[in-house]
């Protein structure tokens, strides 16, 4: 507490449409310190959502793009780009740097790992994903309320759920989604009360209709198990 | 205009939207958009529209870029005392695909606008002029936690019929950005011919638990619900 943004760090996984969102907002409000953490190159179907990516970028690794262009944006501010996969970056020094972190992955195999870390480092965690024209966030304070295991308890089985190879991803829906979670990263790193804090929000763009579900601690939740305190900000 | 091959793999993960699909996505190429307002809060959503394959943008907007506008998602430090009408052009261009981007569009057969208007007398007007001409329009007003956002396909009624906004604060951070989104979100489903069913208009009040929508409703004897003479 008492830290101000320009001291600030925010963690944020997935460097797509989600995450380059994240990214922009939290710039754009004075953060200090950003890491970004992904692994991949642009392709082409990739330019149709992240607001930081052109045609230029095509065949560039996905965070050097991402982190080239906030440069240029926002030369205030820091950002250390990490080109791997999320699943495999949680280590805990990491984690303990960050202010808040924001899983933009949208991918089941990286969402419950990086749930299972912020819980287990007492870091506040953002999660944003998206498919089709349906977008769902939800926050987790470790400690406080429930986390993604207390609500799925794990991830799905492979093939269960359509994803966006599947069922299509609509850019602007991604970059809308994103966009909330980098407000709800704000809230959070300026210790305001979180908006979606326990509460998971799903909104689908045809009928315009959010609907949001509590998220309680689970007894016996393998991710809130492992939760350290909740800690201030680093 | 059907897309092209290189169309079809930028925009592949649109095209297998159900509701989008590859018919849609070909009408975001063809569409022509005015967007009324280039400043910091119209950023977000200018990108979004390039991004999801508009085939024109013709940016309506007479002030410099100023300090609310720079560092943003469109605008670096060094655009800063530029025209915002000259200085979009580039980042805009900058996302490539089929894209053109152009000052005005007065005398263009226009698909679309969507509105950023800094008071509501000049969002009026705009929203007005979009009426006149049959354009289905979306308005955007930041301001608090979110905003709103008032969408008119052609036919719907119109923003006046939405009433007056809510009184509201400037935009908190990242607020305006969100709600910026969600206007080229909702101008988008309607030029792709996306939502159900067809001719509904509805006002989205963007808080901090997300947004919620109704349908509008035409005040009795709104000129927009006149037959054009």
């Amino acid at each position: 507490m008492g830290r101000t943004l320009r001291e600030s760090t925010a963690l944020v996984y997935g460097a797509g449409a989600l995450g380059g969102a994240a990214c922009l907002v939290l710039a754009s409000a004075g953060l200090g310190r950003l890491v970004v953490v992904d692994q991949g190159a642009v392709e082409p179907a990739d330019l149709s959502g992240q607001p930081l990516f052109g045609d230029a970028d095509l065949g560039r690794r996905w965070v050097e793009a991402t982190a080239d262009r906030l440069g240029v944006l926002f030369p205030g501010l820091r950002v250390e780009a990490r080109d791997e996969r999320p699943e495999a970056a949680l280590d805990p020094a990491l984690l303990a740097g960050a202010g808040v972190v924001a899983d933009c992955t949208g991918r089941f195999s990286a969402m419950f790992p990086v749930n299972d870390a912020a819980v287990a480092a007492g870091r506040p965690l953002v999660h944003a994903s998206a498919v089709g024209l349906t977008a769902h966030l939800l926050t987790v304070v470790p400690g406080s309320t429930g986390c993604l295991r207390c609500l799925f308890e794990g991830p799905p089985p492979p093939g269960a759920v359509p994803g966006p190879a599947q069922a299509g991803l609509f850019g602007p829906l991604a970059a809308f989604a994103g966009a909330l979670a980098g407000r709800e990263a704000l809230r959070l790193l300026a210790g305001e009360p979180p908006a979606l804090a326990g509460r998971l929000l799903a909104y689908e763009a045809r009928s315009a209709r959010s609907r949001s579900l509590p998220v309680n601690r689970r007894p016996g939740c393998a991710g809130c198990a492992a939760a350290a305190p909740p800690g201030g900000s680093p | 205009m059907p897309l092209t091959e290189a169309d079809a793999g930028r925009y592949a993960r649109h095209a297998s939207v159900a509701a989008v699909g590859a018919e849609g996505q070909a009408r975001l190429r063809a569409a022509r958009v005015q967007v009324v307002g280039a400043g910091g809060e119209a950023g977000p959503a200018l990108l979004c529209l390039a991004q999801a394959g508009v085939g024109a943008l013709y940016l309506d907007d007479e002030a410099d870029v100023g300090p609310e506008d720079a560092p943003g998602w469109l605008y670096g430090p060094e655009r800063l005392g530029e025209l915002r009408l000259l200085a979009a052009l580039e980042p805009l261009r900058r996302t490539g695909g089929p894209l053109r981007v152009r000052p005005h569009g007065t005398g263009v057969d226009l698909s679309a606008a969507l509105i950023f208007a800094g008071t509501r007398g000049i969002a009026l007007l705009a929203a007005d002029r979009a009426r006149l001409a049959a354009l289905p329009h979306v308005v955007v007003e930041p301001r608090g936690e979110g905003g709103r956002v008032v969408s008119v396909p052609a036919g719907a009624p119109c923003y006046r019929c939405a009433g007056r906004p809510v009184l509201g604060g400037p935009p908190a951070p990242g607020a305006a950005a969100a709600a910026g989104l969600l206007g080229a979100l909702e101008l988008l489903l309607i030029l792709a011919d996306a939502l159900p069913p067809p001719g509904e208009g509805r006002c989205l009040e963007l808080g901090p638990a997300g947004p919620q929508a109704r349908a509008t409703v035409r005040r009795s004897g709104c000129a927009c619900g006149r037959p054009p003479a």
